[in-house]
């Protein structure tokens, strides 16, 4: 599927929340193979995946948003002094 | 609003609700998002964005939309203006799209019952007398509806609403927090003697605490989702997870004690509520410190006059002061305030000018004398030309400045935003390690029974490896908060450059202060800074002589020839009109005066017409030697005398050069002046290093070298003549411009002439950089010490993790330590400024020369 203006965001949902689910379902498969009860198992999970949401959410939307609309990064503190002399 | 290109305009939008430097770069990211915005720079202690667009591209209501998207507030100006004159259904279409047509109008409404036309406007980029212009040229007559100062109290209301808003949540936040932590140990000693079992009941701690969390907790939640969903984090997001997993964790020890978290003993209501109060605090006296570090703007704005009496059809007129028209004579009373520029045409008075130029004696007027729009009248009465008004009026021009000096950033503030937007990825990331570890590795290696939180009685012996691993995931998330970072450097900022312009110092941007703060080396000009521009004569072979050489310079528009004409008729000489009068360029001048040839001129002159001048030669040396400039007077081919002519030192100039010296400034002195007598200004100054001979072109050129040869410099010298230079200069220093402000090339602009301020303009930088730097160290510095602790490095040793309500207060400590450091600036007075002035050079103002190479 071509990445538009238009579909940016619902591409970066899909991409964001993928790898957050596929992070917890990783934790959750590392629990198996350790003595961990029900509630570190999908507790942990659902830790990680809320991490793991805040860390790819701008991320991910930054960089869909930069290679598909051309977007500008914000400026850089070399931009900034550059704009300040 | 300005041009800064043939297509490109600069623009300063108010945002509100901006709370820290991820917000800062949250807005930053917005704005740059619009098609057409060009560069954009937020300052978070003036909440606002300065932004340079194209016009053609996008248009300032899509910027605020864009602002408003991601949560932010763009607080319009309104004005309700009585409108007479209009019709029901027609008028509204004449008027509302031409109104609509001014940039930054967001929007236009009618009541025709009431006559009223009120429009919501962005006072930066479109003033009410705009609107009211546009609205007067359609036909119709227009008048205020007594809303002048709308604009000035509107900041104040948006700040004093902000301050009542945090002081609610305090007053819920603070008793309910601190019961719930009464209650929550009230089975411990001592409490449990006089405290009934009851009130730690935890059912009771859920049932306070959890109005505290949808009450003035509400807001983090609210704000980082609406950051969240648009790809933006901020503190907030931290304050709500922290707050968040808290609360939750309790909420899940109250209802399910067995799920591992601790048990039904480790309720963390405390944590949840103290968390809020913590931050809760943290915002109040942030929001104290934005308001009180404004408040130079605010002085500055109060001092806009409101009313004016001008003659109008030979009648006084009070009309409002931002009416007066370019060429309206205004009368002045005692007592009365200045209420726009001019000059003035009749009367005597004085005037009391340092709320404008930090000149604390009142200063004399009369006619042809100049006079500032918002200084006050004293004693007499005047009437004056009205030359500028409105926005280019000087103090609106020194608003303007001051305004955007607090927008802009110094290169070290970039830096700490842009540390601060990715630090707080990287604690989310850091947490999610920490997290990992404890989980999987720490958990069963370290973890033992009777493990406690720091400062609290708890035992977390039912703390399995789940809630272990959480508590200190979350830990890490709150103590990690950088929230005071994106205070820090802004604040002093903004106390710096109010504090400036309070002694008439005009930085014009942070990096301005910055770079002051940094320069080594100080290059003087000679003419205008550390002399008065204005040659008089010192020494006169004899008074025939003197009239003489005044005959022949009585129609000369040269500065020496009128020194001279100046001279003699302060002696009371007479000056009689030469026959006949011939310039010679860079050499002198030649006339008939009474039937007799008279040269006067320089050796040059004298050695080209063959005037024998060996008998005059040894008294013109010994004046030379003074720093005087000579010139010789021959009468048909004879010399008989010369005279002595000489720039006039400032009375400051060398206590101010000392002053600079023993700061650590190398101090340079550069002049057309020839290489003896600039030495001889010098050596009297306590100069050591003289650039002489140096053409007004080449200004630029020894200013680069000196930065060539490592130096940081600042340069000294008129902001116009000395342009090339200022703009070379690492920092360009404008001195007394007046408060033709506008003109100016300097990064510093000073409004007097007085070169004491050069060094106070220093002593400012400095200290504002000193206090950047405390505050920048005062905001990372818990966060860098407490991190390791949080992540639970010293727990195998200690036995003890780090409690979520210390983080929190470790946390507003940061905040408060910021908040009090900069509130110290609100006292400063720069050493220079302290006192008495520095005692004038001991022989008082002493004469410097002033050759025709001089500048």
């Amino acid at each position: 599927m071509r990445i538009t203006e238009a579909n940016g965001n619902t591409v970066s949902a899909a991409l964001y929340t993928a790898g957050s689910l596929a992070a917890a379902l990783v934790f959750f498969a590392a629990t198996l193979a350790g003595d961990y009860d029900w509630v570190a198992r999908p507790g942990g999970a659902a830790w990680i995946f809320a991490l793991t949401m805040v860390i790819l959410m701008p991320t991910v939307l930054g960089i869909v948003r930069e290679r598909v609309t051309g977007e500008k990064a914000p400026p850089t503190p070399h931009d900034h002094e550059a704009m300040l002399r | 609003m300005t041009d800064t290109h043939t297509q490109h305009k600069e623009i300063s939008i108010p945002v509100a609700g901006m709370t820290c430097a991820a917000c800062v770069r949250k807005v930053e990211k917005a704005l740059m998002s619009v098609p057409g915005v060009e560069e954009c720079s937020v300052n978070l202690s003036a909440g606002k964005a300065g932004v340079t667009y194209d016009p053609e591209a996008c248009e300032i209501p899509q910027m605020a939309e864009r602002i408003r998207e991601i949560g932010y507030e763009v607080p319009a100006a309104t004005i309700d203006l009585l409108v007479l004159g209009m019709t029901p259904g027609h008028c509204e279409h004449i008027i509302g799209p031409a109104v609509r047509n001014l940039p930054g109008v967001q929007d236009v409404s009618f009541n025709f019952a009431t006559d009223t036309v009120t429009v919501h406007f962005l006072d930066s980029a479109v003033s009410a007398a705009e609107i009211k212009k546009v609205i007067r040229s359609l036909g119709y007559e227009v008048h205020d509806k007594g809303v002048g100062e709308e604009g000035i109290d509107r900041e104040r209301k948006l700040r004093q609403e902000e301050l009542r808003r945090q002081q609610l949540n305090m007053l819920i936040a603070w008793p309910i927090g601190a019961l719930v932590m009464l209650f929550t140990f009230s089975m411990y000693e001592p409490l449990d003697s006089f405290l009934p079992d009851w009130l730690g009941d935890k059912y009771l701690l859920f049932a306070m605490t959890t109005p505290l969390v949808l009450g003035p907790g509400r807001q983090f939640f609210v704000h980082s989702w609406n950051g969240l969903r648009r790809g933006v984090t901020d503190m907030n997001l931290l304050y709500a997870t922290g707050i968040g997993a808290a609360y939750g964790i309790a909420v899940i020890n109250t209802f399910f004690p067995d799920a591992g978290f601790g048990g039904e003993r480790a309720v963390f209501y405390e944590a949840a509520a103290l968390l809020i109060a913590f931050i809760v605090l943290g915002r109040y006296l942030e929001a104290l410190t934005r308001g009180r570090t404004s408040e130079a703007i605010r002085k500055l704005m109060q001092l806009r006059p409101r009313r004016a009496t001008v003659l109008r059809a030979g009648a006084e007129v009070d009309i409002p002061a931002d009416e007066v028209e370019v060429g309206d004579i205004v009368i002045v009373r005692p007592g009365d305030q200045v209420p726009v520029d001019g000059i003035v045409i009749e009367g005597y008075s004085a005037v009391d000018e340092s709320m404008v130029t930090g000149e604390s004696i009142p200063v004399e007027k009369r006619a042809g004398d100049m006079v500032i729009g918002g200084t006050l009248n004293k004693t007499g009465a005047f009437r004056f030309e009205a030359t500028r008004v409105g926005a280019e009026t000087a103090l609106s021009q020194i608003i303007r400045f001051v305004e955007e000096a607090q927008t802009t950033k110094a290169p070290i503030q970039a830096l700490a935003d842009r540390v601060a937007g990715n630090f707080i990825l990287a604690v989310h990331a850091l947490a999610l390690v920490v997290f990992l570890f404890w989980f999987f590795v720490g958990y069963d290696a370290f973890f033992e029974e009777g493990t406690r939180l720091i400062l609290t009685p708890y035992e977390l012996s039912e703390l399995e490896v789940f809630g272990f691993a959480l508590l200190v995931s979350v830990t890490v998330l709150i103590i990690s908060c950088p929230c005071a970072v994106g205070l820090a450097t802004p604040a002093a900022m903004m106390a710096g450059t109010g504090k400036g312009a309070e002694f008439g110092i005009l930085f014009k941007g942070a990096d301005a202060v910055e770079a002051i703060s940094r320069v080594q080396t100080v290059v003087l000009d000679k003419t205008g800074t550390l002399t008065k521009g204005e040659p008089s004569v010192t020494d006169v072979t004899s008074d025939e002589i003197l009239a003489l050489a005044a005959a022949v310079e009585r129609n000369s528009e040269h500065p020496l020839g009128e020194a001279i004409v100046r001279g003699a008729r302060e002696r009371g000489l007479d000056v009689p009109e030469p026959d006949s009068f011939d310039s010679i360029p860079g050499h002198g001048v030649e006339a008939i005066v009474g039937g007799v040839n008279i040269l006067l001129g320089n050796r040059r002159l004298m050695t080209d017409r063959g005037v024998d001048i060996a008998s005059l030669i040894p008294d013109a040396e010994r004046l030379e030697t003074e720093g005087k400039t000579v010139m010789f007077v021959a009468r048909d081919d004879e010399a008989i005398g010369t005279v002595a002519v000489a720039d006039t030192l400032k009375e400051t100039s060398e206590s101010a050069i000392r002053e600079l010296k023993a700061m650590g400034l190398e101090v340079v002195m550069i002049t057309g002046d020839n290489r003896r007598t600039a030495e001889a200004i010098g050596r009297q100054l306590g100069i050591d290093r003289v650039l002489s001979e140096v053409l007004p072109q080449d200004k630029a050129a020894e200013v680069k070298k000196l930065q060539d040869a490592g130096r940081s410099v600042a340069m000294v010298g008129d902001g116009v003549n000395d342009a090339p230079a200022l703009a070379q200069a690492d920092v360009g220093v404008a001195i007394g411009s007046g408060t033709d402000v506008a003109r100016e090339t300097g990064a510093v602009v000073l409004l007097r002439d007085d070169i004491l301020d050069v060094v106070a303009a220093v002593q400012v930088g400095r200290q504002t950089m000193r206090l950047v730097r405390q505050n920048l160290f005062w905001a990372f510095g818990y966060n860098a010490v407490m991190l390791p602790f949080a992540a639970g490095l010293l727990y195998p040793w200690l036995n003890q993790i780090v409690s979520p309500e210390l983080a929190a207060l470790l946390m507003a400590l940061s905040s408060f330590s910021v908040t009090m450091n900069t509130l110290r600036m609100r006292g400063y007075t720069p050493p220079v400024k302290r006192g008495p002035p520095p005692a004038p050079a001991e022989t008082g103002p002493r004469p410097q020369p002033a050759t025709e190479a001089s500048t």
